[in-house]
């Protein structure tokens, strides 16, 4: 036997292998749109939570009142609401007349407080903010909430409410935990929708796949004003989800993926995108990168030295390679937000030597040797690590010592859960997730009884005068008054600089050219990513040969 | 052989319970709190203290696995934290996607591992044989995900030979999932199409899996064929004049073949729980992507599942290994008693 006939059976094999493969292409023009979100594991209002979530819920449901542009809300399945008494404990809300479900019945009062009493007795998801809330039909269009704390700010809240179908709920209940209705329908909506959105779910498999197709019923129509004459309303949605962005940017690069949703792309993979003529970028909302710094342990829970940090640390090199991409300044509230005001340090940049005079007035400033401070991040997030490193460059010029940890994600929020066990530092990134924007940056950051955990990683609540500020945002009903209260307390809170803000980081939606879209800004997460305010250039796609 | 096959599964409850156990309490030691992981960032604390009341999360290691076992024992894993669905529905999803993707990796890896072992070792000191020396280092030298990076780049995106990713293209309707296995299930709903191009996607995934493996049992298969050729009844085979067909295939690969199956036996139970990075490169929605994420979202349900599952494969393609070792090897057989 020689080598040549043995190899020939190799050679077969091979050929077998090879002529599996054949030419792979995926077929013709269609009104498609692939969309990369993160894994999507719940479709229903009651129990969605993540950013991811709320995507999908801006697709398949509808939400009581719309973030609006300009700040604030406007009417959507409710088109006016007004507080009943002076209290802000009981609120009336006018519902849209002739709204339809998916399953084409129309939405009335009662779908709304079935909705809002699911919501607030399965208690997961979204509804924390909430409280309590009991909700009754006052006839078919109108809804009555009544809460059990005053709150002037429960309309814009209710942008995370979205209303199912109480029949199609209740013909799909399994047994549960809640009494006559069963397990509310949660498992049957994990994979179904109930709602009113304009699309409707074809199939979900946790984790990996949503498919959706448009509903011709939806209540704001499908008009094309605004829009090129060969922008077509997109018939059918697939999201997928991969959280591998290597993976990502060949699928667009091949014409497998239309739309990115989540931005997470390192910034040699921007510049790729950005050179190429067939791909291109939307940027809606963007996260307030922030460094918590802990006022409880040593040596943080000194001022002074906090302050030390704040300018000590070099903005502009952290900075400079991101600057293309619209990466900037930040503060408590995000620039394009009304109301913003700059805070410490202004101009910024690096100040070594006001850093030195405030670590002079430390109380550790005789001790610097032996003075260690502990800066964690979300392993395996690089940019986060480079904003620690860049720290311990900084830091290291004033003699002290920067340790930079990055434990997983479990590990790391947990840590977060009290002062004693939060370290010195830590960072996140916090995306306008929760409503009213201006609320979620300020009361549920820096109040007693805000969001705690990673929201508060600062542990810092001993200024009575912030605390009495925050309080009158939430009683506060016009909203002009409560834009100048946000002002205010901005400078009160940057006075005990809890935190450092690097940059604002944009979440950058990559898309195929021949994707356009979202028509309007709106600085939240979830309704940019509403897919009827996309369209699909199908001319432009052929021509691409995709 | 009954008694013997018997005695085994027996033990390995045994193990797998002594697994179980100390899985359970692993998980729970690991820091994180699962009722936070599982009610996402705007939860209250009250909504969280609420969750972890009805996971038992206040209650003692020993009352906690306790409940887990009582649900076990009715055929119940849980329901997993971070999908929101029992255990058993993530697993009968997810598994059959792994186990198609690492049958067929172990299908190419002992074909090829085979051939390139038996000429490596009948023509040893060749050029064959250092050819195949120098690419099974590289093989075992290059991470598997490495190669399904190059694999990916090179005939899906240059040469556009083969998909790139997902078991299926992305548009193609998938056919009702009766055994999970995407070959089967097209072939089952009269899909042939689906079969040929679950085929095609199968390709690359499995043969960067398997690169690796191809190395070890090429290089295993070698020094088993060069011992066995030094035996003294291959000599006498050839001076009897026995053509040399018939000296390879019955009388030097059968014993030779014995070292390559138990590795491979290890092999597949390393590959249930270390595909996750070939998988997550070509979006392969897999076991052991779902056992990573599992992990990194502290869901215990989830993770002890995997873990057994892990343990029951380990033990049973084990058990499957010296089975066939016996068949193949007259002197095992007649040590635990059958002829």
């Amino acid at each position: 036997m020689r080598i040549p006939r043995l190899l020939g059976v190799a050679a077969a094999l091979s050929a077998l292998v090879v002529g599996l493969m054949g030419f792979i292409g995926l077929g013709a023009t269609d009104n498609v749109a692939v969309i990369n979100g993160y894994p999507v594991i719940t479709a229903d209002p009651a129990t969605a939570s993540d950013w991811y979530d709320t995507e999908t819920m801006y697709n398949l449901y509808s939400p009581l009142v719309y973030p609006a542009p300009e700040g604030g809300v406007r009417a959507h399945l409710a088109t006016s609401w007004e507080p009943v008494g002076g209290d802000f404990t009981h609120w009336r809300f006018v519902l849209r007349q002739g709204v339809k479900f998916h399953s084409g019945n129309e939405m009335t009062a009662e779908d709304v407080a079935f909705s809002m009493a699911r919501f607030i007795a399965m208690g997961r998801g979204n509804s924390g903010p909430l409280g309590k809330v009991n909700a009754v039909a006052v006839d078919r269009y109108t809804v009555d909430f009544v809460l059990d704390k005053p709150s002037a700010i429960f309309p814009e809240v209710l942008v995370l409410f979205f209303p199912v179908e109480k029949a199609v709920v209740l013909a799909n209940k399994k047994a549960g935990n809640y009494g006559e209705f069963g397990d509310y329908g949660e498992d049957w909506l994990t994979t179904h929708d109930a709602g009113t959105g304009p699309y409707q779910m074809t199939s979900h498999i946790p984790g990996q796949r949503l498919d959706a197709v448009r509903f011709a019923g939806y209540f704001e129509g499908w008009s094309n004003e605004g829009w090129g004459p060969d922008e077509v309303p997109i018939e059918k949605l697939v999201f997928i989800m991969e959280t591998d962005y290597t993976t990502l940017m060949t699928l667009l690069k091949s014409g497998g993926l239309d739309l990115e949703i989540n931005g997470g792309w390192t910034l040699p993979q921007l510049q790729e995108i950005q050179k190429d003529l067939t791909l291109a970028f939307s940027s809606v909302w963007a996260q307030n990168v922030t460094v918590w710094m802990n006022s409880k342990v040593a040596p943080t829970d000194d001022e002074h030295f906090r302050k030390a940090i704040l300018y000590a640390f070099d903005y502009e090199s952290i900075v400079g390679p991101w600057m293309a991409f619209g990466n900037g300044e930040t503060g408590i509230l995000l620039p394009n937000m009304p109301g913003y005001v700059p805070i410490d340090p202004q101009p910024r940049k690096q100040n070594l030597e006001r850093a030195r005079q405030e670590l002079a007035l430390s109380k550790y400033a005789k001790d610097l040797k032996n003075v260690k401070v502990a800066f964690h991040f979300c392993g395996g997030l690089g940019f986060e690590e480079e904003v620690g490193l860049q720290l311990q460059a900084d830091m290291a010029q004033l003699g002290v010592t920067v340790e930079v940890t990055g434990p997983p994600w479990p590990q790391y929020s947990a840590e977060c859960s009290s002062p004693e066990t939060t370290p010195n530092m830590t960072i996140f990134l916090f995306g306008p997730q929760s409503a009213p924007t201006h609320d979620y940056y300020t009361y549920a950051m820096f109040a007693p009884k805000g969001l705690g955990w990673i929201f508060e990683a600062h542990w810092f609540f001993d200024d009575p005068e912030i605390i009495r500020i925050l309080d009158a945002t939430r009683a506060e009903p016009d909203a002009a008054k409560r834009l100048a209260l946000y002002e205010q307390v901005q400078p009160l809170i940057a006075a005990h600089a809890l935190a450092f803000y690097p940059y604002q980081k944009p979440t950058l939606f990559a898309r195929q050219a021949y994707i356009v879209g979202p028509q309007e800004t709106i600085v939240f997460i979830g309704p940019s990513e509403n897919m009827h305010m996309w369209r699909i250039n199908l001319k432009a796609k052929e021509a691409m040969g995709r | 052989m009954a008694k013997y096959i018997g005695l085994r599964l027996l033990q390995s409850v045994f193990v797998l319970f002594g697994l179980s156990l100390l899985i359970f309490f692993i998980a729970r030691v690991v820091p994180g709190d699962p009722a936070r992981q599982a009610l996402g960032l705007l939860a209250t604390q009250e909504q969280v203290e609420r969750v972890r009341e009805q996971m038992h999360l206040n209650d003692p290691f020993p009352v906690q696995y306790y409940y887990w076992l009582r649900s076990l024992l009715h055929g119940d894993l849980g329901v997993s934290s971070y999908t929101r669905r029992p255990v058993t529905t993530d697993l009968a999803q997810y598994l059959p996607a792994t186990l198609e993707l690492i049958l067929f990796a172990t299908l190419i890896s002992f074909i090829f591992g085979q051939v390139t072992g038996v000429l490596a070792g009948y023509f040893r000191n060749s050029w064959f044989d250092g050819a195949s020396r120098l690419v099974s280092y590289l093989g075992i030298a290059t991470p598997a995900f490495v190669i399904a990076i190059l694999l990916l780049f090179v005939f899906s995106q240059v040469l556009k030979l083969a998909p790139g990713i997902g078991r299926i293209p992305i548009m193609m309707q998938a056919p009702p999932a009766r055994t999970g296995f995407m070959i089967i299930d097209g072939l089952l709903a009269g899909r042939p199409d689906v079969t040929l191009t679950a085929l095609k996607h199968l390709l690359l995934p499995a043969f960067s899996l398997s690169v690796i493996h191809i190395a070890q049992e090429g290089r295993i298969t070698r020094t088993s064929i060069v011992e066995t050729m030094q035996k003294d009844y291959i000599t006498l085979h050839r001076v009897h004049g026995i053509n040399t067909r018939r000296i390879l295939f019955k009388y030097l690969l059968r014993p030779s073949i014995i070292p390559t199956v138990t590795v491979m036996g290890l092999d597949f139970a390393f590959l249930m729980s270390n595909a996750f990075l070939v998988e997550t490169v070509y979006m392969w929605p897999g076991f052991s992507r779902y056992a990573m994420t599992a992990m990194l979202n502290k869901d215990l349900n989830a993770i002890v599942a995997v873990v057994l599952v892990i343990g029951v494969t380990f033990a049973l393609v084990n058990l499957l290994v010296d089975v066939i070792i016996m068949f193949l090897d007259p002197t095992v057989r007649l040590r635990q008693g059958g002829a």
